[in-house]
């Protein structure tokens, strides 16, 4: 048998040492998409001369896991975008340092948007609403003469049965966010009977959140409910045939960055804040991901419509967190899906 | 028997480690299994409290998950198992046409992460498919069962053919001469002779088709639907909801079904001998295979190829459509997004080729260890096919929570995916070699004894140069297996080191639809590449070694 192969395998092996760590760098976990992720790191190093270490994934979910997992070691300075839903328990269970950032206070950042112990700061937003195929819409639906969609009630229309589709509010914040909103705007009791009733149009609830938009493109239903930035997205740098429609009464959801406790570089971390609630990263943010800005002096997302102009629910951030676990069990429950 | 025969086991193990070399081996075998099977999953299992395990049977989604893995696990086993022996049948006859084609068809899914062949099935058979709209004007619903089950067994059927393969091809030719000469028909021949034989390689190929089953994740979160199963749902706990108690619950409840297919499997194979490869050798040229079993097989290989070859087709034409699904201009627009992460291809070769050498080696020497009579001989052997039974989101998690912490701080280096990865695959590189070792007749072994070889003299003299081939089966499913892994990789990748299928899932994740493709399809060349170049080192010891 010859072994030279083995040695050789063994060499590729040994070439898989770790790098040297560098000097006042700073590790971010981004729930954001690779793009706006290394545009933004890359404007931070310039501005800062820190050099940044990013791990992007598209589910601030498993980030947080992650973030849990090495709660006796943290790894990571920084957990920024997802849902300040995600933020919010980690703060709870002292896995967040607190900071209250200078530049919020100069940037007269709505104090909605920050939590009010300085675990999480908000610095974008993104609203739920209807997204329509329109190649699907006006091949089925337009000859049939259905309108489309405009408010929530809309979306029980005896048309779109088995042609809706949603992330599923179990596994996602998108969903979550939704049935929450639902609840706020009917009470309890109706919001169930409204949402058993959707039930019977829904072709699926999706496990992740931008696996709705993949089906919605690919034309496996007519009708969904998601992020709006999500299917601008789609339509303007992927060329999807995916119209926006936001309805009354919508949800949305604060995109939050937080400084996770015992990570390597706190310094760092707090400068990587104060960027994020500048005027540049926000704006990255907002052309490239097409999600609102928290700063009244950043331009709103092309396409979108101006936030002021949205109709929101009366959402209590508060009671939606502390309840996730009894409203997804009552879900289960009575939808069972 | 009884107390007796427990005594007599006693003073034969003993006797067994007085050989320094193989207590040595021993005792490196058992301290990696404790350390890297073991502790990781006694980590995550202690995780969840006692009250957390008792609310199980008080949720119906997981009751329903548990329901709905256990029919997809029936199903896909048994179709991906049949696929695999008619490929292994086929391939290992010289007289069935196009059987280096089907052989090298068959191992094309093991490349593929496995969201890639959901994804290009409902490209291509979905409600707006490229075949099933575009070409046949149907509106199918891919989503479900039937659509999980057909991804499931053209993901899975190559992992049965490897397993059946290596034991059918080395049955000897002079069985069937014999069986025949004894007035024995076809059909006889084939029933009593060649699919007995290979028994042991269709049991441990269910074994380990059902438990890749159980714990696939990537294929079911793409098509499965609304359709809950326990894979799936322990990575939504995480990727929804951070509930790391809530995912440790669940791949607790994926540990039953599999232990039970493991005592399955000893009881069945257990039971009789398979003695082929004798000392006293003798080549004789394979009869000619019974035509309508001959056709059976190249049917459903041909069949089967159609559609492997489909997700290959659909992962490459989207490397080069301008706009997936819509816009089929070609472009190459894609490589330069793709060419900004070359830099994962290699930290991904690097990863799977230490995996694959751990897997293969540590593979080995367990099944040389379990066939002696070495004390905790059943504890070593569960330990080693364990891996098998646990998701890749368990293994993660559970390296992260076990080395995490000095002495052992591994997290944020590559080489605890080296390791989790390897461990997680030891399996396939064990049952393999231990379907090879079943092959081997004892007076082999007994001869090298008489002419004073000894414990580990014996497994590098006797065995080593009989299980090469279970070396090199054990490194090539290991290492593309963890060139393909995302649910191992998704918890053990550091900022520093990202692996390629990462890299993909993340654009997937971001629709970047080309991008992912370009990506995919750099990775199938380097891959090949790499492994080409393995063989090719290799394949000198791949020859027929002279015996007796």
């Amino acid at each position: 048998m010859r072994r030279w192969w083995i040695v050789l395998l063994l060499g590729l092996v040994m070439a898989a040492a770790p790098a040297g760590a560098q000097a006042r760098r700073i590790v971010v976990y981004s729930a954001l998409p690779d793009l706006e992720t290394s545009l933004i790191n890359r404007e931070f190093t310039r501005r800062t001369g820190i050099p940044v270490e990013a791990l992007s994934v598209a589910a601030a979910g498993t980030l947080a896991a992650r973030i849990r997992a090495e709660r006796d070691r943290p790894r990571a300075d920084i957990f920024v975008g997802g849902s300040a839903d995600f933020h919010a328990p980690l703060a709870r269970e002292g896995l967040l340092l607190p900071y209250r950032s200078p530049v919020a206070r100069e940037a007269r950042v709505s104090p909605a948007f920050l939590d009010r112990d300085g675990y999480w700061h908000g610095w974008y937003l993104g609203i739920l609403s209807i997204i329509v195929n329109t190649e699907r819409w006006d091949r089925e639906m337009a000859p049939r003469r259905v309108p489309k969609p405009a408010t929530w009630d809309d979306l029980l229309r005896p048309e779109f049965r088995g042609q809706f589709i949603m992330p599923s509010p179990v596994t996602t914040g998108a969903g979550y966010i939704f049935v929450a909103g639902q609840i706020f705007r009917l009470g309890e009791d109706r919001a169930w009977a409204y949402l058993r009733e959707l039930n019977r149009n829904a072709a699926q609830y999706t496990p992740t959140a931008p696996g709705t938009i993949t089906l919605l493109e690919r034309g496996e239903a007519v009708v969904a409910m998601m992020w709006a930035h999500e299917a601008i997205g789609a339509r303007r740098l992927r060329f999807q045939p995916l119209e926006v429609i936001v309805p009354p009464d919508t949800a949305f959801e604060i995109g939050a960055v937080s400084i996770l406790r015992g990570g390597p570089n706190p310094e760092g971390a707090r400068a990587y804040v104060d960027f994020l609630l500048t005027r540049t990263p926000q704006d990255i943010n907002a052309r490239y991901g097409f999600r609102y800005p928290v700063r009244a002096d950043v331009e709103a997302p092309a396409g979108a419509p101006p936030f002021e102009s949205v109709k929101f629910v009366r959402y209590d951030r508060e009671w939606a967190i502390a309840n996730a676990e009894r409203v997804r069990e009552r879900w289960t429950r009575e939808i069972g899906r | 028997m009884g107390r007796l025969g427990v005594v007599a086991a006693g003073v034969e193990a003993r006797r067994q480690l007085a050989d320094p070399g193989l207590a040595l081996a021993f005792v490196g075998g058992a301290a990696a299994l404790g350390l890297f099977v073991l502790y990781p999953t006694v980590r995550v299992l202690l995780y969840p409290t006692l009250h957390d395990y008792l609310t199980i049977p008080h949720s119906v989604r997981w009751i329903q998950a548990a329901r709905n893995s256990l029919v997809s696990t029936v199903l896909s086993t048994s179709t991906a198992v049949l696929v695999g022996l008619a490929f292994a049948f086929a391939t290992s006859r010289p007289d069935v046409p196009g059987r280096r084609f089907f052989r090298t068809v068959a191992l094309l899914p093991l490349f593929a992460p496995p969201f890639m062949v959901a994804f290009s099935y409902i490209l291509l058979f979905g409600r707006q498919g490229l075949v099933t709209r575009h070409l046949l004007g149907l509106d199918v619903n891919i989503f479900g069962l039937h659509g999980l089950w057909l991804v499931q067994t053209v993901a899975f059927f190559p992992l049965a053919m490897l397993v059946i393969a290596g034991v059918l091809e080395s049955v000897s030719p002079s069985l069937e001469h014999a069986a025949r000469n004894l007035g024995a028909d076809e059909w006889q021949v084939a029933r009593t002779v060649t699919l007995a034989l290979a028994r042991p390689g269709i049991a441990g190929a269910a074994l380990v088709v059902a438990i890749s089953v159980l714990a696939d994740f990537g294929n079911a979160v793409v098509i499965a639907g609304g359709w809950p199963l326990l894979a799936t749902e322990a990575w939504f706990r995480l990727e929804g909801m951070a509930d790391l108690r809530g995912a440790s619950l669940v791949v607790a409840m994926l540990v039953v079904p599999t232990t039970g297919l493991f005592l399955l499997e000893r009881y069945w194979v257990g039971r009789r001998r398979y003695t082929t490869i004798t000392g006293r050798g003798g080549r004789l040229e394979r009869p000619p295979t019974y035509p309508p079993l001959k056709w059976a097989a190249f049917c459903v290989c041909a069949l089967t190829s159609v559609l492997v070859l489909l997700v290959y087709l659909g992962v490459v034409a989207g490397a080069f459509t301008a706009v997936w699904g819509r816009d089929w201009s070609l472009t190459l627009d894609h490589w330069h997004l793709a060419s900004d992460r070359v830099g994962s291809l290699w930290a991904s070769l690097r990863v799977a080729a230490g995996a694959g050498l751990v897997t293969a080696v540590a593979g080995i020497l367990l099944a040389f260890l379990t066939s002696r009579a070495v004390p905790l001989r059943r504890a070593l052997d569960f330990l080693a096919v364990l891996p098998g039974a646990l998701p890749g989101v368990f293994v993660g998690v559970g390296f992260v929570l076990a080395f995490n912490r000095p002495p052992l701080e591994l997290v944020g280096t590559p080489w605890i995916l080296v390791l989790a990865l390897a461990f997680w695959h030891l399996p396939l590189g064990y049952q393999a070699a231990v379907a090879q070792l079943q092959q081997i007749d004892r007076s082999i072994e007994e001869a090298a004894s008489n002419l004073g070889a000894r414990g580990l003299h014996l497994l590098r003299d006797v065995y080593l140069p009989l299980l090469t081939r279970a070396f090199v089966e054990g490194f090539t499913v290991s290492f593309v297996r963890a060139v393909t892994n995302v649910s191992i990789a998704v918890f053990l990748v550091s900022p520093g080191n990202v692996v390629a299928t990462f890299a993909i899932l993340n654009m997937i994740g971001n629709g970047i639809w080309g991008g992912a493709a370009a990506l995919t399809t750099m990775l199938l060349l380097v891959t090949f590449a790499a492994l080409a170049v393995a063989r090719l080192a290799a394949g000198r010891a791949l020859r027929p070694v002279p015996v007796g």
